[in-house]
């Protein structure tokens, strides 16, 4: 009788957890699915369709993305996507190299790790706008950084490396982990500091160096760590757009040397491509669906990669 | 033995000899170039600032002739900075409460109730975390324009707090998991509604889970550049890194007017992270939520 009691309590009890649940859960899914899910589900589905100005027209196959990789648009594509390739491997020594290197020598300090940490992290939270457009005055013909070189007489004359195809892209990478190289920074010193420190004690006991303990045992044991930091990398790298557009322009100047995937996306989406500037929509989806598939795929890929590598104590 | 107390034995062990001191300074010469190499442009922004652009090439590295706020005055009334700085707070604060309410809505039952579906929802929702959405900005454009939320503030917000909601739900359901079932079991005992159990009882026990996602979800915002870029024609709606694109082109060759219009922008941010500083670190090192 009483278990009877208690069992009709216990299901009335999750009969309203349900209802609540639903209206609890409501709202989120609704703004959520409305400007995140519908839109995206919507673009993918829009990239198998010819398109006429914002008006989807019919079925077309891959009729778009076959339109893609030729004649204009294929050198297009392929500068882009080469430029946002470098663009990571760039990140991923420039700042998620020499971030480990700093991590690592605030570890070995006693003093001063939250001031470095603080300093360095500073530039994170700006826009990357303001990053964009501060580095772009500095980096001008008649600069500061033109100035200083010349006074050092490392460089002559003016300083054009924002406005030289061959130099463009390395200065917005540099920009680019200037910007973020907090992050790592963060993250490395976490993840050591939640290392065990017998590990590092017996490594010493056996006669190991700082650089032989960070390569040996703290690395790898840095993995969850290298793993975070490689995933947003990518993702960050294939997003890549404020820095170009502030620095160098829509159409990543000069010459295109500096233009990125979602760069092109926004041209053909919003119309900045070609001298005419007319929108090329469905081109624009299949860009935007192709790019969801790396990144889908990158991401799945590296979050494996280093799932295996990583080392439990 | 605690995590903190490891450098600092290593640090002392290796602190002894004078040599090994001596070892340690490219160490320390490393660490303070890159201070460095963040500090002397801010330290360029800000002194130009207060020069013209005579004056700027003429001394690169010095303090300026007299502290003068003429580019400061010019920059804020040319530039419209005022309502600028108004539209970017009325978005940022949107956002942060639309997502920091219905993500913790949503995280309650979510992380506490046992539904048969936790884990499926919970899976939709934290897919949103890596989705790009900017890839969806056509379709979002239209669907914007459909509703009217075109050159709005409103638009902005909404669009914001859905782009934000993963990983804030993410977040909550974290912290949330972790308290005691107890807690709402005796509360509800006393007959308190779910509503209240979770705003008067739970939500306060998850205070660094709010102050997380307040700080991110407010710097994610305030910072962005890209929606507004798409959504926002009309000058009085602008944000203020929208604002200072377009100012930045304008005026490209008036350096003073230009860096005292980013020195503005960056005023607010610096306050912020001069005050959050410690949770700033925090939480970027324990989620990595950033970006």
């Amino acid at each position: 009788m009483q278990r009877m009691t208690k069992l009709r309590r216990t299901t009335s009890l999750q009969r309203t957890q349900q209802r609540m649940a639903v209206l609890f859960i409501l709202p989120a899914l609704a703004v959520y699915g409305l400007f995140v899910l519908y839109p995206l589900l919507l673009s993918l589905w829009g990239s198998f369709f010819t398109w006429k100005g914002l008006r989807m027209q019919e079925f077309a196959g891959l009729a778009n993305f076959s339109r893609l990789f030729v004649f204009p648009s294929g050198a297009r594509l392929y500068g882009a996507l080469w430029h946002n390739v470098a663009w990571f491997f760039g990140i991923m020594v420039l700042q998620n190299g020499l971030g480990l290197l700093f991590a690592w020598l605030l570890f070995l300090r006693s003093r001063g790790a939250a001031f470095f940490q603080s300093v360095f992290f500073f530039p994170a939270v700006l826009s990357p706008v303001i990053v964009g457009a501060l580095w772009r005055l500095l980096l001008a013909p008649g600069g500061i950084v033109e100035w200083t070189l010349n006074g050092l007489g490392l460089h002559q004359g003016s300083l054009t490396v924002l406005g030289n195809s061959h130099t463009a892209l390395g200065m917005l990478i540099a920009v680019d982990a200037w910007n973020w190289m907090g992050l790592p920074v963060l993250i490395y010193t976490a993840g050591l500091r939640q290392i065990s420190p017998q590990v590092f004690e017996a490594a010493k006991l056996d006669g190991a160096g700082n650089a032989r303990m960070l390569y040996s045992v703290a690395l790898p044991l840095l993995m969850p760590a290298l793993g975070t930091l490689t995933t947003l990398s990518f993702i960050n790298t294939f997003n890549q757009f404020d820095i170009v557009y502030v620095m160098q322009g829509v159409q990543g100047n000069p010459s295109y040397s500096t233009d990125t995937l979602v760069t092109y996306f926004y041209r053909l989406a919003f119309g900045a491509e070609g001298a005419v500037g007319i929108t090329d929509i469905g081109l624009a989806l299949a860009l935007g669906t192709m790019l969801f598939l790396i990144l889908s795929f990158g991401t799945l890929l590296m979050l494996r990669f280093f799932d295996k590598r990583t080392v439990e104590l | 033995m605690s995590a903190p107390s490891l450098h600092r034995r290593l640090a002392l062990q290796q602190g002894l000899a004078i040599p090994q001191q001596l070892a340690r300074l490219p160490g320390w010469a490393i660490l303070v170039l890159w201070t460095a190499a963040v500090l002397l442009p801010l330290y360029i922004l800000v002194v130009s600032c207060f020069k013209t652009t005579a004056e700027i090439y003429d001394n690169r590295l010095g303090l300026p002739q007299s502290f003068a706020f003429d580019n400061f005055v010019r920059a804020w009334t040319r530039a419209d900075l005022g309502q600028n700085f108004i539209n970017s707070l009325i978005v940022t604060g949107g956002a942060v409460i639309l997502t920091i309410v219905v993500s913790a809505m949503a995280a309650y039952p979510l992380s506490r109730y046992r539904l048969g579906w936790n884990g499926i929802m919970l899976g939709l929702f934290l897919s949103g975390i890596m989705l790009p959405i900017r890839l969806a900005s056509v379709e979002l454009f239209t669907l914007m324009r459909s509703l009217g939320l075109l050159d709005s503030l409103t638009g902005l917000i909404l669009v914001y707090s859905a782009i934000r909601i993963p990983f804030a739900v993410f977040i909550f359901a974290n912290f949330m998991r972790v308290l005691p079932s107890e807690l709402d079991e005796a509360a509800r005992m006393d007959g308190a509604g779910e509503a209240r159990i979770l705003f008067q009882i739970v939500l306060p026990m998850v205070k660094p889970a709010v102050s997380i996602v307040a700080i991110f979800t407010a710097i994610a915002v305030w910072n962005d550049f890209f929606f507004p870029l798409i959504f926002i024609f009309d000058d009085r709606y602008k944000t203020v890194p929208l604002a200072i694109s377009v100012f930045v082109g304008q005026f490209r060759t008036d350096w003073g007017l230009v860096f005292a219009s980013l020195a503005i922008s960056m005023a607010p941010i610096l306050i912020m992270y001069c005050l959050l500083a410690r949770q700033i670190r925090e939480g970027v090192g324990a989620g990595g939520g950033m970006k």
